[in-house]
């Protein structure tokens, strides 16, 4: 009952919405009905797939990049206290300065024809530094009692980041992954939306192109899109998570 | 023999720890560290397994091979009971599957054989500290530290693994060097007790434990223990009295 009370709010708004829109005749270039959204996203289809196809393919990609550069860095860190007095202060400049000021910058370095390179480099700076920064954490956070036995039996430097600091940092390093999925997403979009022109191809600028082709309908399909994106992006990290901890963490059920 | 000669840990902002300590402690021994808290017993303990640096003094005759369980089991929550216990001699370099046996006899000593596979989440405090000690004891150590193991566990689960303790320390033949805050459970498990005083630390008296061989409940019961716990614990309020 509980799983299906959303479901139910979900159709009620749906139908509160259809019958108000057409009951108070809202102009469809204000607020569709969902009808219409539903009819257009149908419509829109192969458009709107390989849209969303360029952009998933553009977050995955960013993703992926800030996860291992992040945990790279990460490690780095963990390794020398001075490569991290020395490198930090610039990762943060990189995450404090709003991504949007940059975009321009990176797009005539790689160049108007290559706005996708952009876009990958946007979306990895955004989506990077949570992983960075709770892979940090994560790695320092070793039971102290456990480093001692590590250092009374002579472990080597490697077995104590393998076998020590990266499965301590792991539900650090999850719950930054899970921030960072979304980031990607959000970063690909901001990306998009400024470096849009004719070469951009992706979701971001479809619903940007409809809104200024007045095409209500299509945007709402759209932006739909895009947070069913989010949604599943967040639910197969939450799964990853789910797999690598049930069995121990205590975040993951009581003792079995 | 372990020799503990002239001992001192003063930390850089002053604080005397320990001061002058000298123990011997013989060869298959077992021998508890008794004194009230803050005594630097910990301390001492920490520096027989080589983790601490003594500030003046040395240790002579420490064995290449130690085991060393905490107060805490201080096992890995993300590893089973058997990859727990193989971590000294997954270190050492030992393969999987030469390692197997070693495992699998470690924890028939401590009773827990069906457990292998259980997470260190699903077992009571008791079966953690098994665990731990299972995990100490895989190497074959010839010397085991224990920095007041059971001091978290109720009385009863207290009691039983002193037995076992008891009866591994008799079978193994290792040295033991043992740290409690408790007179009954130091004279009750040792051959020999040190009583330490408060800061700074110092070894105020060594007593030798009149008892048989083979400690068993009925131990608790005899004049031997009763006069054994009187002498230590007079000890103890003595070194309690010494202005620090």
């Amino acid at each position: 009952m509980s799983r299906l009370l959303p479901l139910l709010v979900g159709i009620l708004v749906l139908a509160a919405w259809e019958v108000s829109v057409r009951w108070l005749q809202v102009p469809v270039f204000v607020l569709p009905p969902p009808s219409l959204i539903a009819k257009s996203f149908v419509e829109n289809f192969p458009l709107l797939m390989s849209a969303l196809w360029v952009t998933v393919q553009m977050t995955l990609a960013a993703f992926l990049a800030s996860l291992v550069g992040g945990v790279a860095l990460a490690v780095l860190f963990s390794q020398s206290r001075l490569i991290e007095r020395s490198l930090l202060p610039y990762a943060i400049v990189l995450q404090v300065t709003p991504i949007v000021s940059i975009a321009p910058l990176i797009i005539i370095w790689v160049g108007f024809d290559h706005v996708e390179r952009a876009v990958f480099i946007l979306a990895t700076i955004v989506a990077f530094f949570p992983i960075l920064s709770n892979a940090s954490l994560g790695l320092r956070s070793v039971d102290p009692g456990l480093a001692d036995l590590f250092r009374l039996y002579r472990a080597t430097r490697w077995q104590r980041l393998f076998l020590l600091q990266l499965p301590s940092a792991l539900p650090a390093l999850l719950a930054g992954a899970r921030i960072s999925g979304g980031l990607a997403l959000i970063g690909s979009v901001v990306a998009e939306f400024v470096a849009g022109s004719g070469e951009a191809t992706g979701l971001a600028w479809r619903i940007a192109e409809s809104g200024q082709r007045l095409e209500i309908p299509r945007m709402f399909a759209g932006l739909l899109l895009l947070s069913a994106t989010g949604l599943a992006l967040n639910a197969a990290i939450a799964q990853v998570e789910h797999w690598l901890l049930r069995r121990w963490h205590p975040s993951h059920g009581a003792a079995a | 023999m372990l020799t503990i000669a002239g001992i001192g840990k003063t930390y850089t902002n002053g604080l005397t720890a320990l001061d002058h300590v000298d123990l011997t402690i013989a060869e298959g021994s077992f021998t508890s560290i008794v004194g009230p808290s803050g005594c630097g017993k910990s301390t001492l303990l920490r520096m027989i397994a080589g983790l601490d640096e003594p500030t003046a003094g040395a240790i002579e005759g420490r064995p290449g091979e130690i085991g060393l369980v905490f107060q805490d089991a201080t096992l890995m929550p993300w590893a089973d009971v058997e990859a727990n216990v193989y971590l000294p001699l997954r270190l050492a370099g030992v393969t999987r599957p030469d390692a197997a046996p070693r495992i699998a006899e470690a924890l028939v000593l401590v009773g827990l054989s069906d457990f292998a596979h259980a997470y260190p989440r699903a077992l009571s405090g008791g079966m953690r500290m098994r665990v731990a000690i299972a995990r100490a004891l895989v190497t074959r150590p010839r010397l085991l530290l224990m920095d007041e193991p059971f001091a978290a566990l109720d009385e009863i689960t207290r009691n039983r693994l002193n037995d076992d303790l008891q009866r591994l320390w008799r079978e193994q033949g290792f040295t033991t060097v043992f740290v409690t805050h408790s007179v009954f459970e130091s004279v009750y498990l040792s051959t020999d007790i040190a009583v330490m005083t408060p800061r700074p630390g110092r070894v105020m008296a060594v007593h030798k434990v009149i008892g048989p061989p083979v400690r068993d409940p009925g131990f608790r019961a005899s004049q031997a223990y009763l006069d054994g716990c009187r002498a230590v614990s007079r000890d103890l309020e003595h070194a309690l009295a010494v202005p620090a």
